[in-house]
């Protein structure tokens, strides 16, 4: 390239260096780069480095605050009791709803991936729950738990499963987080059902139909052919929603705002506590981040994972 | 949250903006003429004791400004209506453009304190409770309005003056009271044999079990995380028995003594009687059951009362209202208070600061409070006699919203408001006492609860200030 350019005729104009940046194959991958750089690091770095000071600070909503180390996690750790409760919910909340949201996703994965009549309508129609802004449906649960006006208690009680006037949902520490668990789940099981499909229509359909010729059962198929070549798909989707699930806040927040006396907090909404109403926004942080670390050593195996040859 | 003069912070600057060059020059500049000056001014005779405090001067608005002014959704749409109107009154007589956004009280606080933190939003914000100790660095001095308002309306309330006044520095102009008081459905008393609303919380455990025994709905309250009607139930029925979180000092937690066992034991007689009590309630469930005709009688603003007589007509002819009951150690009220603050960051502080004044003109607050049918009271002693309650034509189910307002508390009390007792508010921790050692009817573990709230107390007020 260079050789040619000395050889240029007068006539032609040297390439200025944005045109050698352009023309060099290196240059240009760089250059390209930059717009994406440019977004993580306004989106994604500077907010993540910014709440790790904040964590480490004393910062109020009014007050930069001085570096304390590792003041607030000690202070959570060791003298605010209704952080560990919150711990504890978030590992309950997180662990029950990825479980039941992982089963009811592949039953509609396996059932949508059938043919039947309006099957485009009915696979757009499941997305439903996970579509709809979360606040809207969570306040429509809301209504639908509500011990006065709920239907879902009119339902069971007209059904005879329950005696009149049937549980008080938001009203008992075990209902309480229970009904945050099903509305997580309701909204949380589309998005395994439709990645989970997706993942099933790539099986090519010539490895069912040898394992028939072989006589395997449907069991067997699904255990030795269905689930090991959904396996990368099943553990980003499970990666995906455990770590919204740690984080969730709007449906914890809507639903209960951590009552009955501090029963059904979980982190997100203790760290919104102290946070935001409380003005101690370094704390909050701290809350927030606690769990940095074990998502972290998470992601990076489920990356490994995936990764790993069959 | 005071600035720590040892790190060099300055309170007056403006969140996370630092210092130009240029700024910081003239500053020190300034710091250095006045550090020169101070003995020269001795030397003239002058000193902090000839110093006299400067008469209150009227703000002015600017022509062509426009502000923004950030609100609660009221309870009795029709005040909203009547703000909005003095408004535009004021933006019309001034030239200033106002607008005035609306939320909802419970997302009031997410909004202010995001505002605070970037350093922009709204001109004016309505203050619940003791956020002016929160958000103090942020929100401007107002002194000078206030002490123009104290000229011309009396002295300030006490609970508005409280929250309103940071280290003697007003951070906020007063600006109302939503007194909270029994509704309660008078056809149901008669039912059950009761001529009147209990005076006392023990004759109210009465109340609740004849009203149980009669078969008809239950007299019912929120010990849930509602940001008004939770705290308004279950502060008072702490201090009428003695109970105190935190003694006067604001800094030694006195929650786990004999008296709160006495209250919280009131309170579990009170539920294994009849009183029902909903930890899931927030603020507007209980205005809903009273009007699905559900229960018999709830602690509330005037609300449930004015749309029952204004719009609903379902039950406003066998709805009463009363003052809310005493304990063996008095009577003790809590209600919502508001006031309004300037924030820092505004460029038209002085519009902003106007506006405030004319809408806390006697005449202009008095339509106000008239249009809100008594959900509101004065926050100054020249509304203590609000035609709204003491007018001939005056309705007389209105007078117990006014009766509560005197012996009103702020969460914390005997301590006087602070970040502390705000933080201890917003985490329900009283509430959460009383809901805890209710729960099961009435059987929960009233030792465990009441160690919980101590401990939640003592990791608030022990963390550095």
């Amino acid at each position: 390239m260079a050789i040619l350019t000395e050889r240029a005729s007068p006539g032609i104009r040297p390439r200025r260096p944005y045109q050698r940046l352009l023309n060099s194959e290196q240059g240009l991958g760089y250059l390209l780069l930059v717009p994406t750089v440019l977004i993580l690091v306004v989106f994604l770095a500077y907010p993540f480095v910014f709440g790790l000071w904040l964590s480490l600070s004393s910062a109020e909503l009014t007050d930069a605050g001085r570096f304390i180390g590792l003041g607030n996690f000690k202070f959570e750790f060791t003298i605010d009791r209704p952080f560990i409760q919150a711990l504890t919910n978030t590992f309950l909340y997180t662990g029950v709803t990825t479980v039941f949201k992982l089963s009811l996703g592949m039953g509609m994965a396996l059932l949508l991936n059938q043919s039947f009549p309006f099957q485009r309508f009915v696979r757009a129609a499941a997305l439903l729950p996970w579509i709809i802004p979360t606040v809207l449906s969570t306040l429509a649960w809301k209504w639908m738990f509500d011990p006065t006006f709920s239907v879902v208690n009119w339902a069971a009680v007209h059904l005879h499963l329950v005696s009149y006037p049937g549980p008080n949902w938001f009203g008992s520490t075990t209902t309480a987080l229970a009904a945050l668990m099903i509305v997580n789940t309701w909204r949380g099981f589309p998005f395994f059902g439709v990645s989970i499909l997706a993942g099933l229509q790539t099986i090519p359909v010539d490895l069912y139909e040898a394992a028939r010729v072989d006589g395997a059962s449907r069991w067997n198929q699904f255990t030795h052919i269905t689930l090991p070549m959904l396996r990368p798909v099943l553990l980003v989707v499970l990666l995906l929603s455990t770590i919204l699930t740690f984080a969730d806040f709007q449906v914890p927040f809507v639903l209960t705002n951590g009552a009955p006396f501090n029963s059904t907090h979980v982190l997100a909404t203790w760290a919104y506590q102290w946070g935001v109403p409380g003005g101690a926004i370094g704390l909050g942080a701290a809350i927030s981040l606690v769990l940095f670390p074990l998502l972290a050593i998470l992601v990076a195996a489920t990356l490994v994972a995936v990764r790993r040859p069959d | 949250m005071a600035g720590r003069p040892d790190d060099g912070f300055d309170p007056e600057r403006r969140l996370w903006t630092p210092w130009s060059r240029r700024k910081f020059l003239s500053a020190a500049g300034l710091a250095a003429a006045g550090l020169a000056a101070g003995p020269l001014i001795e030397a003239c005779g002058g000193g902090e004791s000839t110093v006299a405090t400067p008469s209150p001067t009227e703000p002015k608005a600017r022509q062509g400004a426009s502000i923004r002014l950030l609100q609660w959704v009221h309870f009795v749409p029709a005040a909203d209506n009547e703000f909005v109107r003095q408004v535009n009154e004021f933006g019309d007589k001034f030239g200033v453009k106002v607008q005035v956004e609306r939320i909802t009280a419970d997302q009031l606080q997410t909004k202010t304190a995001a505002a605070v933190t970037a350093g922009t939003g709204a001109d004016i914000i309505q203050m619940q409770y003791g956020w002016p100790h929160l958000y103090t660095q942020a929100c401007e001095d107002v002194t000078n309005e206030v002490n123009l308002l104290k000229q011309r309306l009396g002295a300030v309330a006490t609970v508005n003056d409280a929250f309103s006044k940071v280290d003697g520095v007003y951070r906020a102009v007063p600006y109302t009271v939503v007194p909270n008081a029994w509704s309660f459905r008078t056809d149901y008393f008669q039912k059950a044999g009761l001529t009147g609303f209990p005076k006392t919380w023990d004759e109210l455990t009465q109340a609740a079990a004849k009203l149980k025994a009669a078969g008809v709905p239950p007299i019912s309250q929120t010990d849930g995380h509602a940001y008004g009607d939770s705290l308004t139930m279950w502060n008072p029925v702490l201090w009428s028995y003695g109970g105190r979180e935190v003694n006067a000092d604001g800094k030694t937690v006195t929650i786990n003594s004999k008296e709160t066992r006495a209250a919280i034991a009131w309170a579990q007689g009170a539920v294994k009687a009849g009183l029902v009590v909903h930890p899931e309630w927030l603020d507007p469930d209980n205005n809903q059951a009273y009007h699905a005709d559900r229960i018999s009688a709830t602690l509330n603003g005037a609300s449930i009362y004015i749309r029952e007589k204004n719009e609903f007509h379902h039950f406003d002819k066998v709805t009463d209202n009363a003052v809310v009951p005493a304990g063996p150690k008095g009577l003790f009220t809590m209600n919502l208070i508001f006031n309004h603050a300037v924030m820092k960051y505004s460029p038209e502080k002085e519009t902003a600061k106007a506006l405030l004044l004319y809408l806390m003109d006697k005449a202009n607050y008095l339509k106000y409070t008239a249009v809100a049918s008594g959900y509101n009271a004065g926050p100054f002693a020249a509304f203590d006699n609000d035609p709204v309650f003491f007018a001939p034509d005056a309705d007389p189910k209105m007078k117990p919203f006014q009766q509560v307002v005197q012996p009103g508390k702020w969460p914390g009390w005997p301590a006087p408001p602070s970040k502390q007792t705000a933080q201890a508010q917003t985490q329900f921790i009283v509430a959460d006492m009383f809901a805890k050692s209710l729960q099961d009817n009435g059987n929960g573990d009233v030792e465990s609860a009441v160690k919980e709230a101590e401990s939640r107390l003592q990791a608030i007020f022990a963390r550095p200030a």
